[in-house]
């Protein structure tokens, strides 16, 4: 007995031991190469998927530098922040504009604003979503997607109308839209909303609110247009021709119900535009320019771009990557993945404004605003999310809705501090 | 003295693998967690400022701290009550003689073998304002509900969606329960002369005790910790008006949305205070270990 009991003990630990000096020698693998880096991506779509392995494999071969892909599947954010909580950041990484200043202002950006060709070539919103007060740089934009208003041919043809109809500014749209929708057949929306504060910022913006103050606090209040403009939506929910695919309609997203012919308007990203020809190919729509609202041209553009760890072991590596990536391998990455080129010069070499779909969003660039604002944006949007429903589902006013928004997201930004 | 020492050694031995994984994955992120409560944390550059209990106060003078505290309670004190009375009273009428009852059980025992996620989608498909439940309302009553945007329903669509999930694992377990009451203590009931239904109060309720402890502790426990229902059906926002607002999910939207794990933590330790506190309670109620003695 007793000399079972000491070799199982002995067995243990010799397992033990073993398991630890492997995974040691393994971390130490992955650290040691010299012409190695680690690149941290969310999971997406097939055609970037499959641009991301092509782009990186020219340029392993380009440069001699191997790049590990991480994939992470969801809640890329949140994995992201626990790596690094856990002192195992990747070298490189996708960051999105909107949590850029946080991270920027955490300190855990490598500052790269000496490294990276050619910066005035970039869209310069896009570009400048990654820079904090001073103007130092932290990560490059590797594409971007803004926001146009999709029009369903068929559905206005069936309804006795062309997509000439169709105006291009936000009060003539909504009457049109309301004329429109008494023209469908039940369960057919003439337009479809999302009620979250990222597609309205601009809206809010061009009515004169800005819900970011300059030091960083939310505003909800202070224009009278704002409310304006926000009561439009809600009476256009309430007379039925703003319906928000999810709740009203029962569909997943808006494309499904675009393509699906139960929406005949949305205005949504260009990343609907590969759905829309693969899965529902035969539905036939234009793309126009998002409407004006108080005579302003507005958009959002979500941009996503390239990071570097400040920790990294292999920051030349990084930035050869990141500058390969944003630069010489930009235009095969936009042109397999169907994304959009933060970089002007790409734009024109791929002939993007002559693709009728794909100008409006291109035009927008230059124009629409970027969806960052301040480390609290995040807090300030969840309020906004959470209060405007209020207001949406008759709860309480725009008035009342806002003035709590606002009230929760500074008291909450006040505990922060 | 050597042979005690020698098969401790062992059994410790044999534990050796189970300790390793229990310290390194629960002790020490308790003990962190109980370490982190007291400062302000920024979790990406992992900077800590001490604030003592700062992020208690700050907790408790929170308004979506409350709401989230009432949530949660509305949430425990309506699922738990049902949950476990339909799954003793479905074990019941399975462990009595109906013909297919195995072909029932395995039907029944399906939403528990779903993911929560994909009932989550199931029920949204369910309750939206064009889904099968309103339209039938509708086409019934003649009046439109708004489940999932009315802060009113949008808690009960979660509440019926857990019961759903959850009562056929407990009716499992009732029911292997059920099969140890002797029959005996029927017979006697039965010649006493009490029907089926007094047989159910009197013998097979009291016989059942332990169990219903079990379920009721671990039902407790599941509801306080509700998550992903909420976070699905509100994207994570935990709208509208914060009503489908949960502990868990604040503590999530604390740590990830607002970037502060001190207050995160604080508010996870509290929760673990109430979920004790609560089991405390009722494990002197029911006497759980009196019963059958």
């Amino acid at each position: 007995m007793r000399k079972i009991a000491v070799s199982f003990t002995i067995f243990m630990l010799v397992i033990f031991l073993a398991a630890c000096g492997s995974s040691g020698e393994g971390g130490g693998a992955s650290e040691s190469g010299e012409d190695s880096i680690t690149l941290a991506v969310w999971g997406s779509s097939p055609a970037e998927s499959e641009a991301l392995e092509e782009t990186v494999t020219s340029f392993e071969e380009a440069k001699g530098i191997d790049v590990q892909i991480e994939v992470i599947q969801d809640n890329f954010q949140d994995a992201l922040t626990a790596r690094f909580a856990a002192d195992n950041a990747p070298d490189v990484f996708y960051l999105e504009s909107y949590v850029a200043p946080s991270f920027i202002e955490s300190g855990v950006l490598a500052d790269i604003s000496g490294d990276i060709n050619n910066q005035e070539d970039f869209y310069q919103p896009q570009i400048d979503a990654f820079k904090d007060d001073e103007g130092n740089l932290f990560a490059v934009p590797k594409d971007y997607s803004t926001l146009a208003m999709y029009v369903n041919e068929d559905m206005l043809n069936e309804a006795g109308y062309s997509v000439e109809d169709v105006p291009n500014e936000w009060d003539e749209l909504l009457q049109f839209s309301e004329e429109l929708q008494s023209n469908l057949d039940d369960g057919q929306a003439s337009m479809i909303f999302d009620s979250t504060m990222a597609r309205h910022l601009s809206g809010l913006l061009a009515s004169g609110l800005d819900p970011v103050t300059e030091d960083n606090q939310a505003d909800f209040t202070s224009s009278n247009e704002a409310n304006e403009y926000l009561q439009s939506i809600v009476d256009g929910q309430d007379a039925g021709y703003l319906k928000n695919p999810k709740i009203d309609l029962g569909i997943d997203s808006a494309g499904a119900a675009f393509g699906t012919n139960q929406a005949a308007i949305m205005i949504e990203g260009n990343w609907v535009i590969s759905a829309l020809n693969q899965n529902y190919s035969d539905v036939s729509y234009e793309v126009l320019s998002a409407p004006t609202i108080n005579g302003e041209e507005q958009s959002i553009s979500f941009n996503v771009g390239y990071a570097i760890s400040k920790d990294t072991a292999n920051k030349d590596a990084s930035v050869e990557f990141v500058n390969y990536m944003t630069g010489e391998g930009l235009q095969q990455w936009s042109e397999i993945s169907g994304t959009l080129p933060p970089r002007e010069s790409v734009a024109e070499e791929m002939n993007l404004t002559e693709n009728e779909n794909i100008a409006p969003h291109v035009n927008a660039a230059e124009y629409a605003t970027v969806w960052s604002s301040g480390v609290n944006l995040p807090t300030i949007a969840t309020s906004f999310d959470n209060y405007f429903s209020a207001a949406l589902n008759g709860d309480m006013t725009v008035e009342e809705a806002m003035q709590a928004a606002e009230d929760e997201a500074n008291a909450e930004i006040e505990r922060q501090q | 003295m050597g042979g005690k020492r020698y098969s401790n050694l062992a059994g410790y031995t044999f534990l050796f693998p189970a300790i390793i994984a229990i310290v390194a994955f629960i002790l020490t992120p308790i003990a962190y967690a109980f370490f982190l409560m007291f400062f302000q944390v920024d979790m990406l550059s992992g900077e800590r400022t001490f604030v003592g209990l700062g992020n208690f106060t700050e907790i408790f003078s929170d308004p979506k701290f409350w709401a989230a505290f009432e949530n949660t309670f509305k949430y425990v004190i309506v699922v738990v009550p049902i949950q476990t009375t339909i799954a003793m009273v479905l074990a019941a009428l399975l462990n009595s003689k109906v013909k297919f009852n195995r072909a029932f059980l395995t039907i029944m025992f399906i939403p528990t073998l779903t993911s929560s996620s994909a009932m989550t989608l199931i029920f949204m498909w369910l309750f939206n304002n064009n889904g099968l439940v309103v339209n039938l309302i509708d086409s019934l009553f003649g009046v439109k509900m708004q489940f999932l945007t009315n802060p009113d329903l949008a808690l009960t669509v979660i509440m019926a969606m857990n019961i759903f999930s959850t009562v056929p694992h407990f009716m499992i377990v009732f029911l292997a329960g059920l099969q140890d009451i002797p029959q005996n203590l029927y017979e006697a009931a039965a010649i006493d002369g009490a029907n089926k239904v007094k047989q159910f109060f009197n013998v097979t309720v009291p016989q059942l005790m332990p169990i219903s402890f079990y379920v009721i502790t671990m039902g407790l426990i599941g509801c306080f910790q509700i998550f992903d229902q909420a976070f699905i059906i509100s994207d994570g926002t935990g709208g509208p008006q914060n009503s489908t607002l949960t502990f868990t999910l604040y503590i999530y939207q604390l740590a990830f949305t607002s970037n502060d794990m001190g207050r995160a933590t604080a508010l996870a330790f509290i929760l673990g205070l109430i979920i004790f506190a609560v089991t405390a309670i009722v494990n002197k109620t029911l006497k759980a270990d009196e019963v059958n003695g």
